[in-house]
């Protein structure tokens, strides 16, 4: 009886896997079809494309960017795993002060020794909400984190070579927008737009003692992890940042540069859109050459706080009403911040 | 078919990522033609641990260890996030067909650079007849030189070329070569005019010797472009390092 059953399951279990074969090697034929197909209609129009003067160009900066990004984006992740798989996150709960207000300065201020890249930090603050850190200062590590550690510093000033005035101004005003957004959480926050985490992420940081095979597992994981899901966002930051160089006419861009507000706003906006990740964003800013100084800092502040790939980690981890809200009052503090300390520093 | 493509998947893209950066910067010079030279090193390493931990990864997965790839968000599959597979379009890109160095066509989109700013004395020029110098060097000595140094001496320079189409039958052509700071994306041209030789084509890599053709004072808007009047002009294959650094 019980033998007749098995023999029953391992059979459908075999036809199964045959149909799915089947399946796959016809959906996958049918595929390869399409793709040789148009690639052999398209390939020589895009040959054609690519030996014009811009397309060249494009694909160069495209991909010196990207070739930029790979090894500040694999330090950064190295990090990122180490401390999500060796440091417990109840560390950091013990290390606060017990009132918020007093939290939210103290865990912005510990982004500044803990790299990450933002999508590394979202799980992270949800491990240490879960750990009964207050919310409003998680959210300033959140936030602080990925902008303002040694790596995006360092990065910076390579960018900017003989400019330390931008790595401080961008040190001060990511850590001042980090501040006041948990502060501004202290105030005016409800916990009821927070849907806290529930489950445990594996690579968030957990940290939980475990074996040390399985904390190398971890890190392992996490720095494969982070690496690809940055790499990705890098890539189509490098693409955008290479069409914005050569789509747009300079004249254009003049119309923006001549106007010290526009372009810090323009700026601002296309921080959110590009989605660099925050190792590698200084490149790009360096690289918007023509805007004002303070525009690429508002770039760099606003970018690795307020971008769609992170709205889109935040309503994935804390909820949409929380993303929406959150995400536009980082992005008014965040402008105003860098405002601020451009007209001071820069 | 699909379910190892998505399973080997992340493996597959560290590998081909690790594999196209050491392409150009431990089995070529390529990387020269995005990024400055100080970047080496790290790209070597880069490259190496992308490979390895693209074989562990690979290895772990043949062994069927399935659940090792992290899934902390929505829109990640269980075998990592998916916006990874853009990283194979640059790194076949690089692997395939990679990129060339950057020429005329941003050099005349970019203002050109003026190199040192305000006028002073700069260090003596280097004994040598000609004496070999950047293109960055000469633009500071010919427009900010109080000494002019530069005078009654023969120079050697390497550039491209670029031209420029004027209403009358004269066009001017210039000696150019593009500054690279940080990588290719921050490219901005040093350009020298270039009297008394017909022009190459375009893009065309030439090494001019010549002296240099006072115009203008010293700092002034007319001294900008600085020319230069050439007794030879020879074309050369594109130097290793396409870029001059600021």
């Amino acid at each position: 009886m019980e033998n007749q059953r098995t023999e029953a399951r391992s059979v459908a279990d075999g036809v199964r896997l045959a149909v799915r074969g089947v399946v796959y090697a016809v959906v996958g034929g049918l595929a390869l079809l399409a793709i040789a197909t148009v690639a052999s209609v398209l390939g020589p129009m895009l040959a054609l494309d690519l030996a014009t003067p811009a397309m060249a160009a494009w694909w160069t900066v495209f991909t010196a960017v990207v070739v930029q990004g790979v090894p500040f984006l694999l330090l950064g992740t190295l990090v990122s795993a180490a401390i999500g798989a060796f440091v417990p996150a109840r560390v950091f709960s013990r290390l606060l002060p017990r009132s918020p207000a007093l939290a939210v300065p103290v865990a912005g201020a510990a982004g500044v020794v803990l790299p990450g890249c933002e999508c590394a930090s979202v799980p992270v603050a949800g491990s240490l909400m879960r750990r009964g850190v207050a919310p409003a200062a998680a959210l300033a590590f959140l936030l602080s984190a990925p902008a303002i550690n040694p790596v995006v510093l360092v990065a910076t000033s390579i960018a900017f070579p003989g400019q330390p005035s931008m790595v401080l101004a961008r040190l001060l005003a990511s850590l001042a927008a980090a501040v006041v957004t948990g502060w501004l959480w202290v105030r005016f926050g409800k916990d009821e737009w927070l849907r806290l985490p529930k489950t445990r992420t594996p690579s968030g940081g957990s940290g939980d003692a475990g074996t040390p095979r399985s904390r190398w597992d971890g890190f392992r994981a996490g720095l494969q992890h982070d690496f690809l899901h940055a790499g990705g966002f890098l890539v189509v930051g490098a693409a955008a940042a290479a069409t914005f160089g050569i789509v747009v006419p300079r004249s254009v861009l003049d119309v923006f540069t001549d106007s010290p507000w526009l372009s810090v706003l323009l700026l601002a906006v296309l921080a959110v859109v590009l989605c660099v990740c925050s190792e590698a964003d200084a490149f790009v800013a360096a690289s918007l050459t023509g805007f004002s100084p303070t525009a690429r800092l508002a770039f760099m502040v606003v970018g690795p706080m307020v971008d769609l790939k992170l709205i889109a980690l935040q309503t994935g981890t804390f909820g949409r009403s929380f993303a929406v809200r959150f995400s536009a009052a980082t992005w008014v503090v965040a402008v105003t911040s860098s405002v601020l300390a451009g007209w001071w520093l820069l | 078919m699909v379910a190892p493509v998505r399973r080997y998947g992340p493996a597959a893209v560290l590998l081909l990522s690790g594999a196209a950066i050491l392409r150009i910067s431990l089995f070529s010079e390529l990387y020269l033609r995005y990024v400055q030279p100080g970047l080496r090193p790290y790209l070597i390493a880069s490259g190496v641990l992308l490979v390895l931990l693209g074989a562990v990864s690979g290895g772990r997965t043949a062994r069927g260890d399935a659940h090792d790839a992290t899934d902390t968000h929505d829109h990640h599959t269980s075998h990592g996030p998916r916006v990874a597979w853009l990283l194979t379009v640059p790194a076949l890109a690089l692997l395939l067909f990679p990129p060339p160095a950057l020429g005329s066509y941003s050099a005349d989109r970019e203002a050109a650079q003026y190199a040192a700013q305000g006028v002073g004395t700069f260090p003596e020029l280097p004994a040598g007849d000609p004496v070999d110098l950047t293109l960055g060097e000469f633009t500071s000595r010919a427009i900010y030189d109080s000494e002019r140094s530069l005078k009654g001496r023969t120079v050697r320079m390497t550039g491209f070329v670029t031209r420029e189409e004027n209403e009358g039958e004269d066009s001017t052509w210039y000696l150019t070569r593009l500054l690279v700071s940080c990588c290719a994306a921050d490219a901005a041209p040093y350009k020298i005019e270039v009297r008394g030789a017909d022009a190459p084509p375009e893009d065309a890599w030439v090494t001019v010797t010549g002296t240099w053709h006072p115009e203008g004072g010293l700092g002034s808007e007319e001294a900008w472009p600085p020319v230069l009047d050439a007794a030879s002009v020879k074309r050369v294959a594109e130097p290793r390092n396409p870029y001059e650094k600021r």
